[in-house]
């Protein structure tokens, strides 16, 4: 007998398809990274009514329009911000974040390191493509030295963010790497991080092809598919975090995840307390 | 069981040797057991060691159990008679072989005596995953083609057993190899007590009695089976694993299609390709397994797998 | 209603209090329910009241990384339907803009107390100033509706509190709430068990089925209906222009059209909105014109005034945006002249000029963190009585 679990996944079914087609380059990753959260979602049986997605400004902050859900576009850097009060508000909710490179790790790189110190229940979205798409081209916190961007017209000299191993050493409750090759194994990510109670920082790393591509000529977008986690990846990222890295490749998986108590449910408790406490 | 064994000679002139063993006063009587790993191998060919023992021949027994339990080909030689020299068969020196897997029996044919080697064995197929050669729904696998009727055809005498069946009817199917265990021993010509003893001593006791009937059966069988009731080539083929309960079904969705060559370059079959307007098509839909890279790797989700379900009239064998 | 906080029960209604605390218990009273802040002199007190008061009434508290995260997490918990504010001065209310915009923009309720200290930059943080009046009408970028509200006392702080919850909930508008260092920080008698005559404005809520429901689709009175996330209504909301379905769109007569919509929303809706308060302008010569702590200063001017034989008369925009500019015209009709003292550079008065011309607006401005005397005031407009 056939085992064909995705069979009854039909992305178009989370999707707003009066929307489409959506407005990513031909080959751009952040599609696919998608179609993972939506698929996770579809497996955990989330109600799309009970699903809330926070998306910031960018190629990664536009994909919320498609989710067919409560969806708010907020401004550039403060995804976390904007979700971490309405989880407060709505601990009912399951809300997801969806941010890139630049949102997350440079102008919000001070909200992502809050989130995963207080450590509530939110799954953040990290797409990785490694450069400032939407503005056409500039270099973020994550573009590979030496590459070519429009702010770094000889090559890029500054060092790059590892996101994960800052993530992880700011608390997160569950810190994790994928690459959107690995569509299945993205999915099981995404699950297992949209389960974790606390605060799930997801990094997906995705393929820029029309603008970082073309800029450096990394080829096609199955040429660029097929080099995700080899020669992309430089190895100074050994030399500057203590990770377990392995020659040319970032790790992928799981990369951390603790039982830190999660901060709504704590804060919930301490404030039943203080009503109970009081006359 | 334990103890050292009395010699051959001693045992000649304590009990009358069954007539149809004379034979083995001059050459061993060689028994090859195969099958796959996890399936009773080992257990049905210590049995026959054991029994052969007490009867007062000297054994050799060799196996190959490396895979065992992982599903891998196993196989053991028994050889028992007077004298035995070497612990292995020769090819073509086989009196008996007892195969709990159809391919696995198939496999060691050759090592039957061409004029009077019986073969017994149970139609059970167990298809290993590498004979899955092609990932096109319904095709054909790199697994035994041959009818029954052909494959007893080549042998001397063959038995074909659906002994995994009469097991699972006895509401145990790891029987199945003492089914066939009964199929030799009405060849062999032991005693049947002694046959039922041994199995009594070696089974765990809560299975002694499903196994004894599992004995019972088998050699019941082989028994009518002899009588011409019924003739074995009369057993039915048996089915071949065809996996075609689906048909696969590619919905495209071009104005979604922002021909980024993804799913073409990265379609493990290479049946995609983009038209002229360079918008994704099923080039070659026969060649499609549909494993649904190209629905997960789609940024601009334009493709969809389907796997209809193909009702059995339409040639569905399972 | 009974607005005493719980943690006065039983005690005297007549209670000693700052103009903060009052803050934060009118934001209880007015509904408030998410609080989101930032530790900033001189608004402190009020994230320090109701991180202690909040749970016990069910609320939420959180004190976020800065400026720019408390404002994006008011506004988130007010995407899911609580009726939420933040509380800065002046350096977390410029750090805040972006974000005040982004509610303005996508008519997301929500209260913003700014209390004002003396700037620019860090400036003088226990000072008193006046000077953030047109940041917090112009302070973010592009065209956007405000209200902006300015109480002159404790106990206004109160019930400008309940109303900054009730105009953002009916209008779906962040609104500001405006005061001075003097009015936050000073303590005096205030008695809060009152009773309101009308109940706490809910937002309006989207009803009739999901599929017929556009969310920037607005009625007469130019508010549409909100949704509550989990109600059915999966809806997008977005900082990019947007058409009556909340997608973007840079369409010219969509964009027209729900721009022009926005920026009259509150137009539409003036009787609702503005306030203010008149003393002795009806045969007034000279028209004081003022807000919080030099409001106070100058409402004993007239009275200084009076006492010299100069008619004076006060006019005290309660509703600073949008600016009550028909009533200041009715309350100025017989005015000879106009005197706008603030704790500025001269920021009211240039409002005040471009409604009554010129001529007869005179500013009174200090900007040294030092208030404004009554005398000072009062001095001033005589004068100008007399050279009019």
């Amino acid at each position: 007998m056939l085992v064909d679990q995705t069979a009854e996944f039909d992305v178009r079914d989370y999707l707003r398809k009066e929307m489409m087609p959506h407005f990513l380059c031909p080959g751009c990753g952040h599609g696919i990274a998608l179609r993972a959260l939506l698929w996770a979602i579809h497996d955990l049986g989330i109600d799309k009514d009970k699903l809330a997605v926070v998306s910031g400004i960018g190629c990664a902050g536009r994909l919320s329009a498609y989710i067919d859900a409560n969806t708010f576009h907020v401004t550039h850097g403060r995804p976390l911000a904007f979700a971490t009060g309405l989880a407060l508000a709505r601990p009912d909710l399951q809300v997801v974040v969806i941010s890139g490179d630049g949102d997350c790790l440079a102008i919000g790189g001070n909200h992502l390191i809050h989130a995963c110190r207080r450590n509530l229940n939110l799954t953040c979205l990290m797409l990785n493509n490694e450069v400032y798409g939407m503005t056409g081209g500039q270099v973020s916190p994550t573009t590979p030295e030496t590459l070519l961007t429009t702010t770094t017209p000889r090559g890029n000299t500054e060092p790059h963010f590892d996101a994960c191993a800052l993530a992880a050493a700011a608390g997160a409750g569950f810190v994790g790497r994928e690459v959107t090759r690995h569509v299945p194994k993205l999915k099981e990510l995404i699950r297992e991080g949209l389960s974790h109670p606390g605060f799930a920082f997801i990094e997906v790393l995705s393929d820029c092809t029309e603008i970082l591509g073309r800029k450096n000529d990394l080829g096609s977008s199955p040429e660029m598919m097929l080099r995700q986690k080899s020669e992309l990846r430089p190895t100074a990222y050994r030399d500057t975090v203590d990770m377990p890295f392995r020659p040319n490749h970032l790790p992928t998986g799981i990369l951390a995840r603790n039982d830190r108590p999660e901060y709504g449910t704590s804060y919930r408790r301490a404030a039943a307390a203080a009503r109970e406490a009081k006359p | 069981m334990s103890g050292p064994s009395p010699t051959a000679s001693e045992l000649a002139k304590a009990m009358p040797a069954p007539s149809t063993l004379a034979a083995a006063e001059q050459q061993p009587v060689n028994v090859l057991v195969v099958g796959v790993g996890g399936q009773g191998v080992i257990m049905v060919s210590k049995l026959i060691a054991l029994l052969a023992q007490q009867q007062g021949f000297e054994v050799k027994q060799s196996e190959v159990h490396g895979m065992a339990k992982r599903g891998g080909a196993v196989f053991s030689h028994v050889r028992f008679g007077e004298r035995v020299w070497s612990p292995t068969i020769p090819l073509g020196e086989a009196d008996f072989l007892i195969a709990l897997e159809w391919a696995e029996g198939l496999r060691w044919l050759n090592y039957l005596k061409p004029d009077t080697g019986v073969f017994i064995c149970d139609t059970k197929q167990i298809v290993p995953p590498f004979s899955c050669r092609d990932r096109r729904p319904g095709a054909a696998l790199g697994y035994v083609r041959e009818t029954v009727d052909e494959v007893i055809a080549k042998v001397a005498e063959g038995y074909a057993i659906d002994a995994t069946h009469m097991a699972e009817q006895l509401g145990n199917d790891r029987v199945a190899n003492v089914v066939l265990l009964g199929a030799l021993s009405a060849a062999l010509k032991f005693p049947a007590s002694q046959w039922e003893e041994i199995i009594a001593d070696f089974v765990p006791k809560k299975t002694v009695g499903v196994n004894i009937e599992a004995l019972r059966q088998g050699r019941r069988w082989i028994e009518e089976a002899r009588k011409g009731l019924p003739h074995p080539s009369t057993v039915p083929t048996p089915a071949m694993p065809v996996h075609a309960d689906y048909r696969v079904r590619l919905e495209i969705t071009p104005e979604w299609c922002k021909s980024c060559d993804i799913c073409v370059k990265m379609c493990p079959e290479r049946c995609l390709r983009l038209n002229a307007e360079r918008i994704v098509e099923l080039a070659s839909p026969e060649k499609c397994t549909g494993c649904r890279m190209c629905e997960w790797l789609c940024p601009d989700f334009a493709l969809r797998v389907h796997l209809d379900p193909v009702r059995a009239t339409e040639g569905a064998v399972r | 209603m009974n607005a005493i906080d719980p943690a006065l029960a039983g005690r005297p209604a007549a209670t000693l209090m700052s103009g903060n605390q009052a803050c934060a218990l009118g934001a209880i009273a007015g509904g408030c329910r998410f609080f989101a802040g930032y530790p900033i002199t001189p608004s402190s007190e009020i994230a320090e009241r109701l991180a202690r008061s909040l749970p016990e009434v069910g609320g939420v508290f959180v004190q976020m990384e800065d400026e720019i995260a408390s404002m994006a997490a008011v506004i988130g918990a007010s995407m899911g339907g609580v009726k939420s504010m933040t509380a800065t001065s002046g350096p977390g209310f410029s750090l805040k803009q972006e974000n005040l915009g982004y509610a303005a923009g996508a008519e997301i309720p929500c209260v913003i107390v700014n209390v004002m200290r003396g700037g620019p930059s860090t400036g003088m943080p226990t000072r008193p100033a006046q000077a953030d009046i047109m940041q917090s009408r112009w302070g973010s970028h592009g065209d956007y509706p405000i209200i902006v509200l300015t109480p002159w006392s404790v106990r206004e702080i109160f019930d400008e509190t309940i109303r900054a919850f009730d105009l953002a909930e009916r209008f779906r508008t962040p609104v500001v709430l405006l005061y001075d260092q003097v009015v936050a920080q000073l303590s005096e008698t205030v008695v809060l068990d009152v009773v309101r005559d009308t109940a706490l404005v809910e937002r309006k809520w989207a009803s009739g089925p999901p599929a017929d429901y556009k969310p920037y689709a607005a009625g007469a009175d130019g508010i549409p209906p909100m949704v509550r996330p989990g109600a059915g209504y999966r809806t997008h909301t977005t900082g990019l222009t947007h058409s009556e379905n909340g997608f973007p769109t840079q369409n010219p007569e969509a964009v027209t059209r729900n721009l022009s919509r926005l920026f009259s929303k509150l137009d539409l809706n003036r009787e609702a909105i503005d306030a203010w308060h008149t003393l002795g302008c009806d045969d007034a010569e000279v028209v004081i014109v003022a807000i919080g702590i030099t409001a106070r200063a100058a409402s004993r001017a007239v009275e200084l005034c009076r006492a010299q034989g100069v008619r004076a008369g006060l006019f005290r925009p309660k509703t600073l945006w949008p600016f009550p500019e028909d009533a200041l015209r009715a309350a100025t009709a017989n005015a000879r002249a106009v005197l706008v003292p603030e704790l500025n550079a001269g920021q009211l008065s240039r409002e005040v000029q471009r409604i009554l011309g010129g001529a007869k607006v005179d500013g009174l401005f200090r900007f040294n963190g030092e208030p404004l005397l009554p005398s000072e005031i009062a001095a001033r407009a005589a004068a100008l009585v007399k050279g009019a």
